[in-house]
């Protein structure tokens, strides 16, 4: 099995492959011996050697979580407590939506599920850089949503008072 | 008192829940929709639905909570902290409904809860005050005499909600052009979270520290004063880290601000437990900041350097009980304590909120390790309330051992499904300010706008590899189970069938 794993902006090349007690796991053509014993539906237990001991990860052994993220690829891993995002062979799977993001409409979405308490723009109207355009409440906090750049507001999707889900889209800029 | 209602939800039912069991006082739970599984239901004897999700209408009505503690027999009435615990209308109509209020009197929380009225009372303690206007502005002040007021209080100045706490209601202003905007966004939030757009100045002082003073009172005229909390750690007036004792507090400092406390106290004859906030300037001048009347958030830190159980002496102030304390001993701390708010945040996204629902929980314990929490996996953290969902709190003999301390159990704290604070935590716990304890209120504030955004969980190479091999292998194994037929493909059917079986027996 062979995987194209991006993690922080880097690709890595991963070919997996079974062995008696575990797997047999290159990255980038560094081989890992691999005994992976799941605790639960998420957890592992990771106990790891290498070919040659100056070849050595830090630990042998690894305690991680594996998140099955909202798209298909998406995973968050728990390394120790910091988690990491993890695109398995992202490529192939949707075209790169961050390409070009200096150029081309801005779509303002709710990045989280709250209530509308104020649209401080309308469209047509011509909005700067770092200006709030949306206020939303979530968890008894109020957040300014604002423009990644300058434009003019095209669309507007939501009105004060309404109650939006993540990922909702509430304007977009031209 | 046989039978207690909590008027809250969170760990902090949660935590008065355990000190019934304790006491054998049986513990009666109130619940919104959202919270009809949460862990203070089940912990504990009875529970009570009072309402939709929504806070106004389910753990903000008075009117049901009285209701649920007719029901259920309850005698007495603990509110926590939030909701309606410095609600005055709330202990009255708990006082007129025959039971005890688990707090001082409906007058302390009206005189203290309001900040103008506060001020005033330490004034008269003979506490200094931070400078400010002294009257509070309602809606109908026009902007013009708003300017001319903040041009006599100075800049740079706080606007803040009268009836405000936690940082709600309130804005700095350093250029009188954003002074309109900010009164009307302070009176905004403080009408939403206190019913009461009332706000007024107050003058902010350079680079002060946050240092409070918990008190105990009982009703035979006893006020006890206990080792302060320095929780100069906060983020846009959000308490995120508390310590005790303070790092620059020495013991003839601590004796001159507990008595002060205990001044301020006395003088509207305050009762059971409360905390009277100081700022503390950089020549250890202190001023009086405001007074909490109720049980803090970050309680425990005190519980833990001074051996007691506050929540249980709460309940017995309540019972008309004397405090029978040794005032000396409650001004020895024992150790040292840090306690860390840890919230359903992502702070690689500018702290945003992140509800949902928690999938994976691994909490630290061991040596002089204590989580207050009502968080468990499988469990959703609502969008209704205050993101908290656990407060991680560690003790040790000294300082830098509480902090290795803490560091070490942030290190043991997994929670996945959601974003939350834990990776924040393990960086400020390395800053070399935060290690020697130089900081002031604002210092959190300057260091994340400095950072500009770079992410709190710094990965390595070693650890992009060890995830990058779990997730290689987590795909490899449920390929089958997911449907995904592009990676599938490829694979021989006895792996099909080995995956199928792997996750089964996983599972």
């Amino acid at each position: 099995m062979h995987y194209e794993i991006e993690i922080a902006g880097r690709l890595r090349q991963v070919a997996v492959t079974r062995t008696g007690d575990g797997f047999a796991v290159a990255v980038d053509g560094r081989l890992r011996q691999v005994n992976a014993t799941r605790i639960d539906a998420q957890r592992w237990s990771l106990v790891v050697s290498a070919e040659s001991k100056s070849d050595m990860p830090a630990r042998v052994s690894y305690d991680v979580v594996t998140t099955p993220g909202p798209v298909g690829g998406a995973l968050t891993v728990h390394v120790g407590s910091i988690p990491i995002s993890v695109v398995v062979n992202g490529r192939r799977r949707w075209r790169r939506r961050d390409e070009g993001a200096g150029s081309g409409p801005q779509r303002v979405a709710a990045p989280m599920p709250g209530k509308v308490v104020r649209v401080l723009v309308a469209p047509g109207e011509t909005v700067r850089a770092r200006q709030p355009l949306v206020v939303v409440e979530a968890m008894k906090m109020e957040n300014e949503l604002r423009a990644g750049r300058a434009g003019t507001v095209s669309e507007v999707h939501v009105r004060e008072g309404v109650s939006v889900d993540a990922g909702a889209l509430l304007i977009v800029i031209q | 008192m046989r039978k207690l209602l909590i008027a809250n939800r969170g760990e902090i039912a949660v935590r008065i829940i355990r000190a019934c069991r304790e006491m054998g006082i049986s513990p009666v739970a109130v619940y919104s929709e959202c919270d009809r599984t949460a862990p203070h239901v089940r912990m504990s004897d009875e529970a009570y639905a009072i309402g939709p999700s929504a806070p106004g209408e389910s753990y903000l009505r008075i009117d049901r909570l009285i209701d649920a503690a007719k029901r259920s027999g309850a005698d007495a009435v603990h509110p926590g902290y939030g909701f309606l615990a410095e609600n005055e209308h709330f202990a009255s109509a708990v006082r007129d409904a025959g039971l005890t209020f688990v707090g001082p009197t409906p007058d302390a929380i009206a005189t203290m809860g309001n900040k103008t009225a506060a001020r005033a009372a330490a004034i008269r303690a003979g506490v200094p005050v931070v400078p400010g206007s002294e009257a509070a502005l309602d809606a109908n002040v026009p902007d013009a005499e708003i300017a001319t007021l903040a041009a006599s209080v100075g800049y740079p100045l706080l606007v803040k909600a009268v009836a405000g706490g936690g940082g709600k209601g309130m804005r700095t202003v350093t250029d009188p052009a954003d002074l309109a905007g900010a009164v009307r966004a302070a009176r905004s939030e403080a009408a939403t979270a206190f019913g009461d757009a009332a706000v007024y100045f107050e003058r902010r002082l350079v680079r002060p520290r946050h240092v409070e003073v918990q008190l105990l009172g009982d009703t035979h005229g006893t006020v006890l004063p206990l080792v302060e909390r320095e929780c100069s750690i906060q983020r846009r007036h959000q308490k995120v880290v508390e310590e005790t004792p303070s790092p620059v507090v020495s013991p003839a400092l601590r004796a001159s601000m507990a008595s002060a406390a205990a001044a301020v106290a006395k003088a509207v004859g305050y009762t059971n437990a409360g905390t009277i906030e100081f700022l503390l300037d950089e020549n250890g001048r202190f001023y009086f900041l405001e007074m909490n009347t109720r049980l803090q958030v970050e309680h425990p830190i005190t519980e833990m350097v001074t051996g007691l159980d506050l929540v249980r002496w709460q309940i017995r102030i309540a019972r008309g009980e004397k405090i029978d304390l040794d005032p000396v001993l409650l001004l020895a701390p024992r150790g040292h304590a840090i306690e860390c708010r840890v919230y359903a945040e992502d702070p690689d996204n500018g702290f945003l909120p992140s509800p949902g629902r928690i999938t994976c929980l691994r909490t630290p314990s061991g040596p002089g390790i204590r989580d207050d929490s009502a968080a468990a996996a499988g469990l959703d953290v609502p969008i209704f309330y205050d993101p908290l969902i656990s407060k991680l709190i560690a003790w040790a003999e000294d300082r830098p051992l509480a902090i290795a301390r803490m560091r070490r159990a942030l290190d043991e704290y997994l929670v996945a499904g959601i974003k939350t604070t834990v990776p924040f935590f393990a960086w400020l716990l390395a800053q070399p300010e935060f290690i020697d304890g130089r900081f002031h209120t604002a210092f959190l504030d300057d260091v994340l706008a400095a950072r500009n955004g770079r992410p709190f969980a710094e990965t390595t190479a070693e650890t992009e590899e060890i995830a990058a091999i779990a997730a290689a292998i987590h795909t490899a194994l449920s390929a089958p189970s997911t449907g995904d037929g592009q990676t599938a493909a490829g694979a021989p059917a006895r792996w099909k069938t080995e995956a199928r079986l792997e996750s089964l027996r996983g599972l």
